[in-house]
């Protein structure tokens, strides 16, 4: 074939084939492929435009969110000489100490997170800070003399712009309410609302005490060469125990939050994918089955198998490009009101939506076509022309089992383009498969139980027989229209189940485990206690509080070595990045075991005494290669250690070496200081240090908390309950932009449903125009094809409560060491919601079939 | 134009100046034109005619579930134009039966469950056992867990004879019975049906264009040009 004529030939195929899609537009199961398309791409491309943006708005201002291109952090404060090298080196530095502190106003007072900044700061970007006149960008930070509030703090301390809080020992005025800062550091995570001031101020507060709880930070910022030119500097620094952020290496705090959403997120978007796909396999066999007689005909008059396949093709690429273009503009809908839900975390600038996500959205509707569809289409490749005269000449089906191998097949490769990951995709794939079998014979059973109890019903007289008569009739439909039903079944079920979850997450968990709490369990949380303050603390509290802990000791130290090793070496590959690795730890020291501890293997220190003999030694401060030291067995298993094992602790400039001698088990559910790491009395002592209690306050005794805060102004009283509280807004937020992830999930398996009807509208038809011959009324009609919806809907919350019990019962027990509950509510909500949502939906969607049943009588008579 | 005169007896089927019209595009077709029938009672009536002459929409408006364009039509003694089309269902329930040229059983349903389908509408004491009897009756005592694509033709048509009479139906339509049937097995059907029906005193409305089925009822109506002409069964020639 010449040239022209392939491309006229291309050119009329391509003609041909979009007459033909706008033709079928009016045709059921044509829209609901395009539904299921639709809503595939618009799942893929809500996730993937939202992570897109945020991925390229933080590496757009990594530097600026990290606060510097290099950043040095430390629990002292940081020697002249290194500044000296770094400054050489061509990098500008600045200054930053942050710690948590109480913060007054006449009777108000809060703990903050105190931001204390240099002259230099900021080294990128502005903050935007209103300083009484409107909101403006601030390339500085606050002046000597005043501080810039979190409005959260401004309203909690009833302050404005000109009135004077109490930091520490020095009052300051407000000059300004922040709106944004410049970098992220420190922000994201502090439950504490920010107070940012000036570092010229920050002696003359009297906060920074030997042994408080504060981070230096030193930020540098430079050319990439500079930076590079430290680079061995830098890696000395990290191995003595400074954490360092290098913004060519590091993402800032959020980048690790980040990567998680950007898996879990684009996971439960491939959710709505998969039931798209579902949808998409139904519809198709539909629009196989009314397109046979048309392939019959062209093969007659002389189209190949390729020209029918390619054809075919071509109608659904139209369609799919069609859905997708719908797809994504939902999607930029979504993407808009999931960052609206995270406003509250995601303080940037964003870039606009990029091309990427709406290509791998059209990627993945061709892939949901191709694999859900691919196998069922063919058949209308191989289909005889001489069906035209003898019609029952149907080519076969597609086999299940391939139809149901392209599909994974497609299926996980999505799933590993979205999530990056061979081996989670792998256990998804193989784990959902699992399930799936194991649901479809629940499902079965389910399904079994219906047709037993709907045929148990009663024979109701005549046309009025009422609700028994629909539901014995509609149960029976449903129950024997087994495969498409348990398809439905099954995408309710998984879709209700991880609503049920949602809510569970959001409004139970917290609530549960704080219910399980003994009722004097610590409310409060006293930080920074300086060990002249020690006693005069612990007596106010006597007298007030109903329950309290010991006051414990605690120093700063970071691991620098294991067993002579580099940490990340002498630890199992899934622990080098385990936080107590990468921060200091609270160190304390006790003679005898804490409350709630208890050793589990070794010996504790004063049994030691009798054997070696050596802890008297350490008592009298005698310098000893090794202290023994004690290990929660928690950590213990992370870092694969076991009694004998030597640890080197650098504090300070020192380094002690503590080798273990017990491990202990504890509950860090009790709001008990716990300790990952105890020593024994008389090695610590020399380290600047501070002290930690909780204790139980009632509601009322806000005198003994404002009488702790002017007694004691250098400590920081945090109340967990206001923590908590936060914690629960904070998951209340996330819940909310997961729910609408969800909601597609549920539009999805709505699409499910609108593709079941189609598929099975002609038997439908056939059933309707039979029992409308034999006197059914359209009244009577209605109402069992709604009882056939409803009870779809309430197997489906059953199933849906059943696997949310169980996995919340996994959770409780597994997790969070609870003893799991019943959730009554949710067994009534789930099932009688779902019934009445697929009711609705159901008896919606199957209206033009009643419409149809007075002409689907009509024609069974005649030849068919 | 047709009649046969028993004053004393309630027709079942009275149809007066019937006309059927429906749209075709932009013309008006007329299908049935200023019918008339009467039926009374344990008649078995034959309705003749070629391909196209409207069998098919006749019987669907004798049996309820179509409206004429005009004129009359009582079932049952009851006239179908004051009834919407609820009504007209309700009439029909268990006192009517069907038996179609394509068998029309559900392919889901046992033939023991296709058989109790009218009996959903219309039940009646000890349905289960009804249907098992007249499943034998018809020769398919054994059969009865077996679906449709596990039975023959003629078993099919067989199932949907025992579905037709199980309620005790007053009349049956029967819509070319034998049409998808091989000879030999279509005459089976038909010594079954008239059997059956001679069993149980129904009154039987035939749609056929066989004439030697048709010689064997007691009435023959040839639908001609959109009317009925009654000839009698002998003058029906093969």
């Amino acid at each position: 074939m010449s040239q022209p004529t392939r491309m006229a030939k291309g050119s009329r195929m391509l003609r041909l084939s979009a007459r033909g899609l706008i033709r079928d537009l009016r045709a059921a199961d044509v829209r609901a492929l395009f539904m299921a398309l639709a809503l595939a791409v618009a799942a893929s491309t809500m996730i993937g435009f939202f992570l897109d943006r945020l991925d390229r708005g933080l590496t757009r201002q990594a530097g600026q969110l990290l606060g510097g291109d290099l950043v040095l952090e430390q629990s002292r404060p940081f020697d002249t000489e290194l500044r000296r090298t770094l400054e050489e080196a061509g990098l500008t530095l600045s200054d930053q100490v942050d710690m948590v502190s109480m913060v007054r106003h006449d009777q108000a007072f809060q703990p903050a997170s105190l931001k204390i900044v240099d002259s230099v700061y900021p080294h990128y970007g502005q903050n935007r800070v209103d300083l009484g006149e409107g909101v403006e960008p601030l390339a500085h930070g606050p002046s000597p003399g005043e501080v810039w509030l979190a409005p959260r703090l401004a309203l909690l301390l009833e302050v404005a712009v000109g009135d004077s809080v109490q930091v520490g020992q020095m009052e300051l005025e407000v000059g300004g309410l922040i709106e944004r800062e410049a970098d992220q550091s420190a922000g994201f995570g502090s439950f504490n609302p920010r107070l940012m001031m000036h570092i010229d101020d920050m002696d003359a507060t009297d906060l920074v005490q030997e042994g408080s709880r504060v981070e230096y930070e030193l930020l540098a910022a430079g050319p990439a060469e500079a930076v590079a030119r430290v680079a061995p500097l830098v890696e000395r620094l990290r191995r003595d125990g400074v954490e360092v952020q290098d913004v060519s290496r590091d993402r800032p705090q959020l980048g690790s939050a980040l990567e998680r959403a950007e898996k879990y997120l684009s996971l439960a978007g491939l959710a709505a994918v998969l039931l798209a796909g579902v949808a998409v396999a139904m519809a198709t066999r539909r629009y196989v089955d009314r397109h046979l007689d048309t392939a019959a005909l062209m093969r007659c008059f002389g189209a190949t198998q390729a020209e029918l396949t390619r054809l075919f093709s071509l109608q659904l690429l139209w369609l799919a490009l069609a859905a997708s273009a719908v797809g994504a503009v939902l999607g930029l809908v979504g993407q808009a009101a999931l960052l609206r839900l995270l406003s509250t975390f995601l303080s940037l600038e964003l870039p606009p939506p990029g091309l990427l996500p709406l290509l791998m959205g059209v990627f993945t509707a061709l892939a949901v076509l191709v694999g859900f569809a691919g196998p069922t289409l063919l058949r209308l490749k191989k289909v005889s022309a001489l069906k035209v005269l003898r019609r029952e000449l149907d080519p076969l089906p597609a086999s299940a089992w391939l139809v149901l191998a392209m599909a994974s097949l497609v299926f996980g490769g999505l799933l590993w383009l979205y999530s990056g990951d061979l081996w989670l995709s792998v256990g998804l794939l193989v784990g959902g498969l699992v399930m799936l079998g194991v649901l479809w014979g629940l499902g079965s059973l389910l399904l079994g139980g219906v047709l037993r109890l709907a045929s148990a019903l009663p024979r109701r007289g005549g046309q009025e027989g009422g609700l028994a008569q629909a539901l014995r009739l509609g149960g029976q439909q449903l129950a024997r229209r087994r495969s498409a039903s348990l398809g439905q079944l099954l995408a309710f079920s998984v879709t209700f189940f991880a609503m049920a979850m949602i809510v569970m997450v959001r409004g139970d968990l917290v609530s549960t485990w704080q219910e399980q709490l003994p009722e004097d369990t610590p409310n409060y949380f006293a930080i920074n206690i300086q060990p002249a303050e020690r006693e005069a603390f612990a007596e106010v509290l006597e007298g007030a509080a109903d329950a309290r802990s010991a006051l414990y000791p605690m120093v700063r130290g970071r691991i620098t070595a294991i067993n002579d090793q580099d940490p990340r070496e002498a630890v199992p590959a899934e622990s080098r990045s385990d936080h107590a690795l990468r921060r200091e730890l609270n160190l304390t020291w006790q003679d005898s075991l804490p409350e709630g501890n208890r050793v589990v293997a070794g010996k504790w220190f004063d049994e030691l005494e009798n054997e070696a003999g050596w802890y008297s030694e350490v008592q009298a401060e005698a310098s000893v290669e090794r202290v023994p030291i004690s290990m929660e067995d928690g950590l213990a298993e992370r870092f694969g250690l076991a009694l004998g094992d030597t640890l080197t602790f650098t504090i300070g400039s020192a380094e002690v070496v503590g080798e273990l001698t017990s491990l202990r088990s504890l509950n860090w559910d009790s709001f008990r200081p716990n300790f990952y790491v105890i020593f024994p009395p008389g090695v610590l002592e020399r380290f600047g240090h501070s002290y930690i209690t909780a204790f139980h306050l009632e509601d009322g005794e806000s005198e003994t908390q404002r009488r702790l805060v002017q007694e004691f102004p250098g400590v920081s009283l945090l109340n967990v309950d206001a923590i908590l509280g936060q914690v629960r807004d904070v998951l209340t937020q996330v819940t909310r932009a997961v729910e609408l992830v969800l909601g597609f999930v549920l539009l999805a398996g709505v699409s499910v449903l609108y593709a079941a009807l189609t598929a099975s509208r002609p038997v439908r038809a056939h059933e309707s125009g039979l029992l409308r011959v034999f006197g059914a009324s359209n009244r009577l009609l209605a109402r069992v094809q709604g009882a056939e919806f409803a009870i779809l809907g309430l197997a489906s919350g059953l199933m849906g409560a059943l696997l949310a019990e169980l996995a919340a019962a996994a959770i409780y027990v597994v997790w969070l060491d609870l003893v799991p509950r019943v959730h009554w509510g949710m067994w009534l909500t789930l099932p009688l919601g779902g019934a009445l949502l697929i009711g609705a939906i159901g008896q919606l969607l199957s209206r033009g079939l009643r419409r149809q049943a007075p002409a689907a009588s009509l024609s069974l008579l005649g030849e068919a | 134009m047709t009649n046969a005169s028993r004053t004393d007896v309630t027709p079942i089927l009275h149809v007066d100046h019937l006309d059927k019209e429906v749209d075709s595009g932009e013309r008006r077709l007329t299908i049935l034109s200023d019918l008339r029938l009467t039926v009374f009672p344990g008649e078995s009536v034959a309705i003749l005619g070629q391909s196209g002459a409207g069998k098919s929409t006749l019987l669907g408006l004798l049996a309820g579930l179509d409206a004429p364009t005009r004129g009359e039509l009582a079932l049952f003694g009851q006239s179908l134009a004051a009834l919407d089309e609820d009504g007209r269902a309700r009439l029909r329930a268990g006192r009517v039966g069907f038996v179609f040229q394509n068998f029309q059983l559900l392919p889901t349903l046992t033939a023991l469950e296709n058989v109790l389908l009218p009996l959903e509408l219309s039940p009646q004491p000890d349905a289960e056992q009804r249907a098992r009897e007249w499943l034998t009756r018809v020769g398919l005592g054994e059969r009865l867990d077996h679906l449709p694509k596990q039975l023959s033709g003629g078993e099919q048509q067989r199932v949907a004879l025992a579905r037709a009479f199980v309620t005790g139906a007053e009349l049956v339509f029967a819509d070319e019975p034998t049409g998808n049937l091989d000879p030999a097995t279509g005459e089976r059907i038909i010594e079954a049906l008239f059997d059956l029906n001679h069993q149980a005193g129904t009154t039987l409305v035939l749609v056929t264009h066989d004439h030697a089925l048709a010689r064997r009822c007691d009435r023959c109506l040839h639908l001609e040009g959109g009317r009925l002409v009654e000839r009698m069964p002998e003058e029906v020639s093969a």
